[in-house]
């Protein structure tokens, strides 16, 4: 009697409560905006950075890369050079007045004359210079000299644009430090904040996994008998929903004088026959029956049932194996071992067919009962 | 000064005005002398387009505030694009600028019917002393920063040659 009852089947995993649905939903909805405001922040930074960039490192070669004051005085060097040269006066001449009349052009900004006192009277020079060399009423060493003080004015002008140009890659560089600093700890808090609210999502669900588990070994405990570990009533029912339109037999088994019994063997002896005898039908079942215990000493069968002679063949293998089992019952008032009586039907598994086909296998042990007990009897039109 | 001065004899006044004439043929004489035509370059032609041509076909007249002379100026030019296609065909689709300091730069995106090309200012032609002969212009440059000169880079000025690049 080692053989172990068949259990009766496994309820369905019931899906998750909506409400920590939404809980953990929310979690996982702020981890993945964490991450998203991250790269959120890695771009804005990105785009913030680039034109900066460009503005200041990017000017080379463009019409204001080299600082027209520069371009302007290397003009005016070029017409002093020509001022001084060899060349014959007339070309010395025209080539050193296209010198100053470019690096006059160059000069004559706005913000020149708005931010530097010596840009005006540098420009008024510069012209002056230009009529006296075209009247041909200057000296060349003269022109060359009088030269110097617009040259002094535009390497101020120079020095001084290069200056605030300096001043202004300083800032930059220092923006840029803060905004690194920023990026720096804002992408390492948001990176933080992501995976906080990625392990309170994975915490969640693994909750809400364990309490599912919980609600299903619960659900699993309340389909089975403590005693003996087959399924009970509920179980029953529940397994034949779940055949439905299957041909069934139900077999109903009530131990013959269990209260003569106990009350002989005492009531944890009566246990230990209740455990006995539910491994013995499911052994002499060959394991093909599903088991419940129905109330104090009533089981059922539940098996598959193709024809009432194979349901007769099980009940009769069952009185018989008890038989071989032989045992005990002091307290049997015809002198026997523990007997059974056993009532069964067949039935095609449905909602409606079951209470009919219970009562059929109930009268049918009924009628063992009014027999005499230690039989079986089936109802073949249930 | 003295008396002798006041009465110059009609030698000495004819002499004076020639120098004066002199005076302002010479201020203006290098510079016209050098930039008088616009070479516009497509492969191995050159088609030089005289200022005073260019002048005659300006016929736009607007007012902008210009950023390097901090003022609102009346500019003269031609639609830079329209321009363009009179002695190209088409626009090209890069242009290499060739300035009269030298300047050189080749851009692309001159479809653009913003771009004028400047002749006069105020009534008056365009000189290398006031960024001439000619100079390139948006009409409408929008809400950029006129403090900020580097965004009007694209305005070449002195502009001595136009090469068409296909």
């Amino acid at each position: 009697m080692t053989s172990k009852p068949k259990l009766a089947a496994q309820p369905t995993m019931q899906p998750r409560p909506l409400a920590r649905q939404h809980r953990y939903i929310t979690w996982l909805s702020l981890s993945l905006m964490s991450f998203l405001a991250l790269m959120v922040l890695i771009v804005y930074e990105s785009r913030w950075v680039y034109p900066e960039i460009q503005a200041y490192f990017s000017q080379t070669g463009s019409l204001t890369g080299q600082q027209l004051s520069t371009r302007a005085r290397v003009y005016l060097q070029d017409a002093q050079s020509e001022l001084l040269s060899d060349q014959p006066e007339q070309e010395a001449l025209e080539a050193a007045t296209m010198d100053i009349d470019l690096a006059y052009g160059l000069a004559d900004m706005h913000i020149y004359r708005r931010e530097y006192a010596c840009a005006e009277p540098s420009l008024t020079e510069l012209d002056r210079l230009a009529a006296l060399l075209a009247a041909r009423d200057i000296d060349r060493i003269a022109a060359a000299m009088a030269l110097f003080a617009p040259i002094q004015c535009l390497t101020h002008i120079e020095m001084d644009q290069l200056d605030r140009r300096g001043a202004a890659i300083n800032d930059f560089s220092e923006s840029t430090r803060q905004h690194s600093l920023v990026l720096t700890y804002s992408s390492l808090l948001i990176f933080v904040m992501g995976l906080l609210f990625w392990w309170l999502h994975e915490r969640q669900l693994r909750r809400t996994d364990r309490a599912t588990q919980e609600t299903f070994e619960w659900m699993q405990r309340a389909m089975r008998d403590p005693l003996t570990g087959i399924g009970n009533r509920s179980a029953l029912h529940q397994d034949v929903l779940a055949k439905q339109h299957q041909s069934l037999g139900l077999i109903l088994v009530d131990i013959d004088f269990f209260k003569q019994y106990n009350d002989a063997y005492g009531h944890p002896q009566g246990d230990t026959l209740l455990r006995q005898l539910a491994a013995l039908i499911g052994k002499t079942l060959n394991d093909k029956a599903q088991l419940y215990r129905l109330g104090g000493d009533e089981f059922a069968a539940l098996l598959h049932c193709p024809d009432i002679d194979t349901l007769k063949s099980y009940c009769h293998q069952l009185i018989e194996g008890l038989r071989e089992a032989d045992f005990m019952h002091p307290a049997h008032p015809d002198k026997k071992g523990v007997t059974l009586s056993v009532g069964g039907s067949c039935f095609v598994a449905d909602e409606a067919t079951f209470p009919y086909a219970y009562e059929a296998a109930d009268k049918a042990l009924y009628r063992v009962k009014t027999m005499g007990r230690d039989g079986w009897q089936v109802t073949e039109d249930a | 000064m003295n008396v002798v001065a006041l009465h110059r004899s009609p030698w000495g006044r004819v002499r004076d005005r020639l120098a004066c004439a002199l005076i302002v043929v010479g201020i203006t004489l290098p510079a016209t002398a050098f930039a008088q035509a616009l070479n516009m370059i497509n492969g191995d032609v050159t088609q030089k387009v005289a200022l005073s041509d260019l002048h005659a076909m300006s016929d736009t007249t607007f007012t902008l505030y210009d950023p390097y002379q901090g003022r609102e100026v009346e500019m003269q030019g031609v639609e830079f694009r329209a321009f363009l296609i009179e002695q190209f065909g088409e626009v090209p689709p890069a242009l290499h600028f060739t300035a009269w300091d030298d300047y050189e730069v080749t851009l692309e995106g001159w479809d653009d019917p913003n771009w004028y090309l400047v002749s006069s200012e105020d009534g008056d032609p365009l000189t290398i002393r006031t960024r001439g002969p000619v100079r390139l212009v948006e009409r409408d440059y929008g809400d950029r920063d006129v403090e900020n000169l580097r965004e009007f880079n694209d305005w070449i000025w002195m502009i001595r040659s136009i090469e068409a690049k296909w």
